[in-house]
Parts: structure tokens; sequence; C-alpha cells
């Protein structure tokens, strides 16, 4: 500190290393090169969609020998349940959407919460300490790697079933608007469980517990209320099941509603949208006002 | 340069760090020393906007650390090894990060060329060892060549030529006048490491001074000698201006007066000399004076375990 110091030296060492500033372009980039390098969530993406196809295909084969038995034919052309679902061919296209839920959902939380139980949070927050652009970006990333990873199945199963399905009679008709609606819908449900995900990820941020919300949410909850449903007339029950999150974002990819106790597809949508949206903005709230 | 005024962080009932006020200075090596669980982390985390100050504010280069618009080229941290997702090579995560600066990829093999990781950067860091782990955690510092380093227990887990190397590192990176705050338990550790030191004990700052000083001022300059004539001695001592305890097995100890004016005192009496013992107190010593009330895991014999006042709140590292 006794050396004299040319104005050179008082502001500072020169850097030789070019560092720009932060913006979403580069933390969205960030976040895709963190999205793509580990193994499991590139696994976890190519068996959803082998999955998804391998269901479709399954379901059509089953259709197609259905058609060439006459009993089996008869017997589902006179089953009521069968007749309710409305079977079509986009109904055996997006079998695996089930599955899809599962696999995207578990996946867009452990985008967040394995950030925090390996401690990467800290060098993220430390290169972007703003935060939110963090959240953002990882929205981004899984909600348009879902999307295009089901619309590439969903366009893979289209093609591979289309034989059994002309056997079956079962074709997928793409100039039936309400067969169209169902197969986006299929990609946008998807897309948004993951959004809802993610948002449930950075709330709880931890894996098990965020894994353990979603499963039971979509998947054990509406088990129990379709079993209530039925068991008791108490209206409450018919509004709680039909705006359950799986129960209302489904109806997009199913025909349009013939009863009171369903919504309409993009009434159901919505009202899954709807619970995405306040879960994000509760967890950008959180994720900026909580240590890391 | 790092600047804190009445730093405050409180994790429920208990104090992890309180109203903690200090520069850190650029051109130099500032030594954060404290015991284990004294408010060290905690207080890095707050300057790196990572946990939010109950009170207080700290500012870096001037602006909050989240206010840069280029964060990692102001400051960059080593806050815990291994901060990164054991499936993941050292490259990629470190071009995740570089990506979010738009720094080329090119500066990333020099990082990795520089903390000797190029052996194993292509490899998944669940495999890596904790000293591999603490090179890629510095090798993250580095990506955006800061103005100001931050790090957290450098040399946890170092071979000892990799401690050689952080020392080098932090000394000329200091050197080219940059800030480099690096935190220790280790006294000995920074003594060789820093220029200046700041010592926290339970979340208060105990000292902010030169090292030297704090090795000039803390240790006590203690002669011991032994005589079968201690009392006629210990007077002529006093009379002279020493301060007389009496030590261990009989020896006195002596501080005030130095070991050749101890001896001619005792020539000039008359008194026989059985030892005489110049003892430089160790910088250890002094550090754990200073620190000793400031201990938050202090070892407690049987009966104070008894009656302990029980810590057992652990909000540093491993409990989150």
């Amino acid at each position: 500190m006794t050396a004299p110091t040319t104005t050179a030296e008082a502001a500072g060492p020169r850097s030789t290393v070019t560092v720009q500033r932060v913006t979403f372009a580069r933390v969205l980039r960030g976040e895709w090169i963190k999205f793509r390098t580990l193994r499991s969530t590139v696994w976890t993406v190519a068996i959803t969609a082998v999955v998804m196809v391998g269901l479709a295909l399954m379901m059509a084969a089953i259709m197609q020998v259905a058609a060439d038995t006459p009993e089996m034919s008869e017997g589902m052309s006179q089953d009521p349940g069968l007749q309710a679902i409305g079977l079509t061919g986009t109904t055996i296209v997006t079998f695996g959407y089930s599955f899809g839920a599962l696999a995207v959902g578990v996946l867009a939380s452990l985008i967040v919460t394995s950030e925090y139980s390996t401690g990467t949070v800290r060098s993220t927050f430390a290169a972007v300490p703003r935060r939110l652009p963090v959240l953002w970006a990882k929205l981004v990333v899984i909600v348009l790697t879902t999307a295009v990873v089901v619309a590439v199945a969903l366009a893979i199963a289209y093609v591979a079933t289309a034989p059994m399905l002309d056997t079956a009679g079962l074709s997928v008709d793409l100039s039936d608007g309400e067969q169209v609606r169902a197969l986006a819908g299929c990609v946008l449900y998807l897309a948004t469980v993951a959004a809802f995900a993610l948002a449930v990820g950075t709330l709880m941020r931890h894996s098990a517990g965020a894994i353990f919300t979603i499963v039971a949410l979509f998947f054990v909850v509406p088990l129990i209320f379709s079993i209530v449903v039925q068991a008791t007339d108490a209206a409450w029950t018919d509004w709680v099941n039909k705006l359950l999150p799986s129960v209302a974002g489904e109806r997009i990819i199913s025909r349009g509603a013939e009863t009171d106790a369903l919504l309409d597809p993009w009434v159901g949508y919505a009202v899954l949208v709807g619970y995405t949206v306040v879960l994000l903005v509760a967890a950008a709230i959180t994720l900026r006002r909580r240590d890391a | 340069m790092i600047e804190a005024h009445g730093l405050t962080k409180r994790y429920g009932s208990k104090l992890a760090v309180d109203d903690v006020t200090f520069t850190v200075q650029p051109g130099m090596v500032t030594g954060f020393l404290g015991p284990n669980g004294a408010g060290k982390s905690t207080t890095m985390r707050m300057i790196m906007g990572l946990d939010r100050p109950t009170a207080g504010s700290v500012t870096v280069n001037g602006q909050p650390y989240a206010r840069h618009t280029k964060p990692l080229a102001e400051v960059g941290a080593l806050l815990e090894a291994k901060a990164v997702h054991p499936g993941r090579t050292a490259h990629h995560h470190l071009l995740a990060l570089a990506a979010t600066h738009g720094i080329a990829p090119a500066r990333v093999d020099e990082v990795i060329e520089l903390t000797g990781l190029a052996a194993v950067a292509r490899k998944r860091v669940g495999g890596f060892s904790l000293g591999m782990g603490q090179r890629l955690g510095i090798a993250v510092a580095l990506l955006g060549d800061p103005r100001t380093l931050i790090l957290d227990e450098p040399v946890n887990g170092l071979d000892p030529e990799g401690v050689l190397w952080v020392r080098n590192l932090a000394r000329y990176v200091a050197g080219e006048g940059r800030t480099v705050f690096l935190s220790s338990h280790l006294m000995s550790e920074v003594a060789l490491t820093a220029d200046h030191v700041i010592v926290i004990g339970r979340g208060r700052i105990l000292a902010d001074m030169p090292v030297q000083q704090l090795v000039d001022g803390a240790s006590r300059r203690l002669v011991r000698v032994r005589s079968p004539q201690a009392a006629d001695l210990a007077d002529a001592l006093r009379r002279e201006g020493g301060d007389v305890a009496p030590g261990d097995d009989g020896a006195l100890e002596v501080t005030g007066v130095d070991a050749a004016r101890v001896g001619e005192l005792a020539a000039a009496g008359g008194v026989v000399l059985h030892e005489l013992t110049p003892v430089a107190s160790t910088l250890e010593e002094a550090y754990l004076e200073l620190t000793a009330d400031a201990v938050e895991y202090q070892t407690e014999g049987p009966a104070d375990a008894l009656t302990g006042t029980g810590h057992h709140d652990a909000p540093e590292g491993s409990a989150r």
C-alpha cells in the first residue's frame, strides 16, 4: 500500500477475460446447458417419448384385435363405459398422456429441487443473484422441451398406429376440430403440468416432498374422488372433483362435456392454467425472499 | 472492496451474525478467522446475497452484490466445496455458469487448466474427492476473472501441494490489486496467507487489524525461570516492573522483563538459576485467548455438560 500507484493501477486490475452482462437469453442458455448435461434428464425425456408411443401402439393393437373379433367388437360397442369415453383415434394416440404427466411432473420438480439438494443453487444464484431470471429460464426450458417431445411422440404415435386404427375403423380424423384440439391439448396439458410441477418444486425445495405432492394431486386424489363422487350425492364432491388440477386439465384431451360432472375442455384447461399461474407467482415471491 | 455495516443475521432465536461492521480492502489478503459456528459462512453468504440480512447492509465494490450487471466479474466465491450436481461433469458445470455471462468456453478450459482439473474435468463430479471438489469451487470462483475473491475455508480437504497453491493464488491475486477475503478456523493458515485479519466469534467482530499486530499484541513475551531462591528473585523482578506469577512445578512465569534482564538481575542479586527460558506465545495461543469466550462448540467437562448451555442449533454448513 506504500508503493506509489498510477491511475491505471488505482482503477483496479485489468482483465483480459471478456465478461458480458447477464441477460435473460444468457441465463436461458445456462439453464439449457444444465438441463441437457444430466444423463438422468435426457433419459427421462427419451423414456417418456418411447413409453407414450409404446402405449399408443399397444392400444391400437388391442383395438385392431378387437375389431377382428366379432364378439369383442360387439361387446365394446355396447359397453356404456367405452361409449361414455367416446373412443376415437385420438384417444388411442394420446393414451400415454397420464404416464407422460407423471414423468414430466417428476422431471420438472427435480430441475429445481435437485439444485437445492446438491447445493448447485448457490452457484446458480451467485451467477444470477437476481434469481427470478433463473426461474423463468427453467420454466421456458421445461415447458418447451415437454411440448416438443410430446408433439414428436404424438406424431410418431399417429403415424405408427394409423394402419391398425384404419383396420379398427378408428382412424384419427385431422379434419375434425375436436380431434385436433385433443391432440394439441395433449401437448398443452403436459407442458402445463411441467410448469405446475416446476412451481411446486420451487415452493417446496425438497425432491421427495415435491414429487409426493405432484403424485398425490394428479394421481391419488383424483382416484379417491372418482370413487367418492360415485358414492355420494353431495354436490360439493362433484365440484371439488371437476376442479382438481388433473381432472380439469385433462378435459382438453377428451371429448366435450356431455354431463354436468365435468367442465368443458377449454374451461377445464383454463382452470389448470389458473392454478399454475398462481403457483408460479407464489414460487417467484418465495424464491426472491428466502435464503438460498 | 467489501463493506459491511451493522450486518446482522438471526436464525430463529439464534443470532448467527451480530451487528458486524467491517471493510475488506483491495490489494491485500484479508483473513476471516473464527471458530466453527462463529458466523463466517453466514457473513459470506450475506455478502453474496444468498442469505438476506436481518438488519444492516453489505456492498461489494460499492453496490449490493445483486445489483451488479456482471456479478461474476465482481465477485468469485467458493462458498462450499461440491456445490455441484454429482451427475454433471466439472466442464459442463462451468460451461453453464459461463453461459450466463457470455464467457467464452475457452475461459472455461483456462480455469480448468489453472486449477489442475484437466484430467478429470469431463468426468462426473460425483466421483470427485473433497480436494478436487475444492479445486472445482475455486475454478468457479475464478471464472469471471473477478475483482473480489471470496474463499470460505479454501484449503479444506486439499493436500499440502494444494494448500500451497491456494496460498500462492490468494497472494498473487491480491498482488494484482484485487480484494481477497478468505476464511479459516486455523490461525496458522491465516498467518501464512493474510496481511490483515478480521476475527469473529459468536457473530461479533473480536479483532480487525494487520496480522502482525494481532501476533505482536496478543502474544505475551513470557520468561520461565526456576530458582531455589524464587522469593528473592520475584522481589527483584517486581522492583524492575515485571509481572511474576507462580507457574507449574515451582517455576516462575515472568512477563514484562526479557530473559537477558532476568539473568542480569539474578547475577546482580547472587541468585542461582536452574532454568531460564524465553517462551514466545504462539499464534495459536494468541488466537485461542482472543476467542476463548466465543467458541461455539466448547468441549465441556462432565460437570459442565450436565448444567451445559447446550448449543444444539447449527446453522453453519451441514445442517441445511
